[in-house]
């Protein structure tokens, strides 16, 4: 076994933390107070090939695996979970479309989207489900070349920005799940008004709005029916993208917690070298980022191969990374909002932010239950 | 017409910890030296105006085989290096030797590019050592570099002034970290830095032996910090205690 990252993977990671660092890290309160993420950022962290680590370098990914995407969104989620929030989201649909879209779709919508000029999505959720994909009432009704697409999609990221996006309509015909190439500047295609949520309003979430939008035959992704696969292996890219930057969260609380310990004095001392309860809350924060740290990286790891040989293990890795790291990431930050007392209460502590990000992790990208129900499946085949 | 930099890999002093006063060296990543990414920086902001290649240079242990991906990442073209575990802790006199030795393999270089100073110990030697070896002019304290034809138009930032200088290449220039912003490299740029040309040699492999070792480091200690704990009751307290250290009313 060996732990060591290559020069490579360090070098990526070090490219993200300072792409964090100079660029992301001065705009967190503005992209935060305007809800808003500038476009020109997304840009920047294009030309530095930051949104489509794992893509082909044939459609202008840089082909560094999900190995490499994980470590250098970890760097971006220190600083900022709404960028991070909307690169995973990005992300997640690009990995989508270039699993199951043919050449001629992953030409038309992969190298902008890995250019930036394009900020791609998928779309699942409805009003009336969340996970359950016998739910869904949003149709896709064929005429001659074309499909009339009606219905709504809710908690939708990136949908206000110009570019693709995969979504899921049930087939009118055979009422089975099929997934559309959607240009989100289709006629009948709208948005809602970003949905305020308790943080990350930076990275957007919308409902969206199908009536009567046409779109060619030619931009469904693979063949009628075979929209739930392309759901599980898109929501495990977004797993494993939401588990890194949970990561980042979890080392930014941390971070914070051992600044204050090592700063905050009880008559001249440290209060974290003074009290033993702070030390054991030190130790706490440690055990749990370094448990969460080795099973993400090993999740991302095979994902390289499993993402497209082996799903079933793909899924399971995702949903178990997600389900842990999610967590670590609360309960880190919640003891490092514990070592800053009513402090971190104060918006003028960064603890008080990462607070708010942390207790919405759990709950994106399907719960807790959710995800040990995928685990649970994965593991109960083997015994069959 | 060629630009070679030379850099120094170091340990990364941002990972760095100080314990009792001493550096903790153990799993420290090497990397290299911030003024050197500006020396670097430098010159692949003139081969992008000028044309030729970006020639590195560096002598260190064995990892800078590694190390040396940082530059190619950053914008170098190709690498010269003396990579051996016996090259680890070279003072300036053995470095400025080596390098003497590495750039003369370079056909067509007309401007060494320098850092003031390595991140580690900062001795400032090793360009002008470097220089007298090869017996070219040298410039330093340079924040500005202009190629005009055969020569170069060189703006030194001085203590009360700047200074500008011309001189016929090629020469050693040894740049400050005014200079510029280093670039962030590019993942793919990451991805195809191990992939760039370099030729790796050993000390045994060297046309002269380098230099004996002349100086012995016998101790390096962080400064003591002291805490003067003056508790302070009110802010006239507080303007005064400053004044009298100096850091508040001065002209």
């Amino acid at each position: 076994m060996n732990f060591d990252l290559t020069k490579e993977q360090s070098m990526i990671q070090q490219t993200a933390r300072e792409f964090a660092e100079k660029s992301v890290a001065p705009l967190v309160e503005q992209i935060e107070a305007s809800h808003q993420i500038p476009l020109e950022l997304f840009k920047e962290a294009a030309d530095l090939g930051l949104l489509a680590i794992p893509l082909p370098e044939e459609y202008g990914g840089s082909d560094a695996g999900y190995d490499g995407y994980v470590l250098a969104l970890e760097q971006i989620g220190r600083f900022s979970a709404s960028l991070s929030m909307a690169i995973m989201a990005h992300v997640l649909g690009l990995s989508m479309i270039n699993t199951f879209a043919n050449d001629e779709q992953k030409q038309m919508s992969l190298p902008p989207g890995c250019r930036g000029e394009h900020i791609t999505s998928f779309a699942f959720t409805e009003p009336g489900t969340g996970s359950d994909p016998k739910q869904l009432t949003s149709t896709a009704r064929r005429e001659g070349d074309y499909y009339i697409l009606n219905g709504t999609k809710r908690f939708i990221t990136n949908a206000a920005y110009p570019g693709y996006m995969g979504v899921v309509f049930k087939e009118a015909e055979s009422g089975k799940l099929t997934t559309f190439l959607i240009d989100k500047k289709a006629e009948g295609y709208s948005t809602s008004e970003p949905l305020e949520k308790i943080a990350m309003n930076g990275g957007q979430l919308l409902d969206l709005y199908f009536n009567d939008c046409k779109v060619p035959a030619a931009n469904m992704i693979g063949q009628v029916g075979e929209g739930f696969y392309h759901l599980q292996a898109g929501i495990g890219y977004g797993k494993l993208g939401i588990s890194a930057f949970c990561l980042g969260l979890a080392q930014a609380g941390f971070d914070a917690g051992m600044e204050y310990a090592t700063q905050k004095m009880h008559r001249g001392t440290p209060i974290g070298v003074k009290f033993q309860a702070i030390q054991l809350m030190i130790a706490e924060m440690y055990e749990k980022l370094e448990a969460a740290r080795l099973v993400l990286y090993k999740a991302a790891t095979n994902a390289n191969k499993n993402s497209r040989n082996n799903p079933a293990v793909f899924a399971r890795d995702c949903a178990a990374a997600k389900d842990i790291v999610s967590h670590t990431a609360r309960e880190i930050v919640g003891i490092c909002m514990d070592i800053h007392s009513s402090y971190g209460l104060m918006k003028d502590y960064k603890v008080e932010r990462l607070y708010r990000e942390a207790v919405m992790m759990p709950q994106i990208e399907s719960p807790s239950h959710i995800q040990k129900i995928i685990v649970a499946n994965s593991i109960l085949a083997d015994y069959k | 017409m060629d630009i070679v930099v030379a850099m120094k890999q170091v340990p990364d002093l941002q990972q760095l910890r100080i314990r009792n006063r001493e550096p903790v060296m153990a799993d420290v990543p090497l990397t290299f030296g911030k003024i050197d990414k500006n020396a670097l920086e430098a010159a692949v902001l003139l081969k992008e105006e000028h044309g030729g290649e970006v020639v590195v240079v560096a002598a260190g242990s064995e990892e800078l085989e590694d190390t040396i991906k940082e530059a190619m990442a950053a914008g170098g073209d190709r690498s010269i290096m003396l990579a051996d575990d016996k090259a680890g802790d070279l003072d300036s006199a053995e470095s400025a030797e080596i390098l003497a030795q590495l750039i003369k393999q370079v056909d067509d270089c007309g401007l060494i590019i320098f850092g003031e100073g390595s991140g580690d110990n900062y001795s400032g030697q090793v360009g002008s050592r470097v220089a007298e070896k090869l017996d070219l002019p040298q410039v330093g304290s340079v924040t500005q570099i202009i190629i005009d034809g055969e020569k170069l138009r060189l703006t030194r930032s001085l203590e009360d002034s700047v200074e500008i200088v011309e001189v016929m290449m090629p020469a050693v220039v040894i740049v400050t970290a005014d200079l510029n912003e280093p670039r962030i490299p590019s993942v793919s740029q990451v991805l195809k830095a191990g992939r760039k040309p370099k030729e790796i040699i050993s000390l045994d492999e060297l046309e002269q032996p380098a230099a004996e070792k002349t100086l012995t480091t016998l101790s390096n200690l962080a400064p003591e910090v002291n805490r003067k704990r003056i508790t302070i009751k009110s802010v006239e307290e507080l303007v005064e205690i400053l004044k009298t250290e100096g850091f508040v009313g001065g002209n």
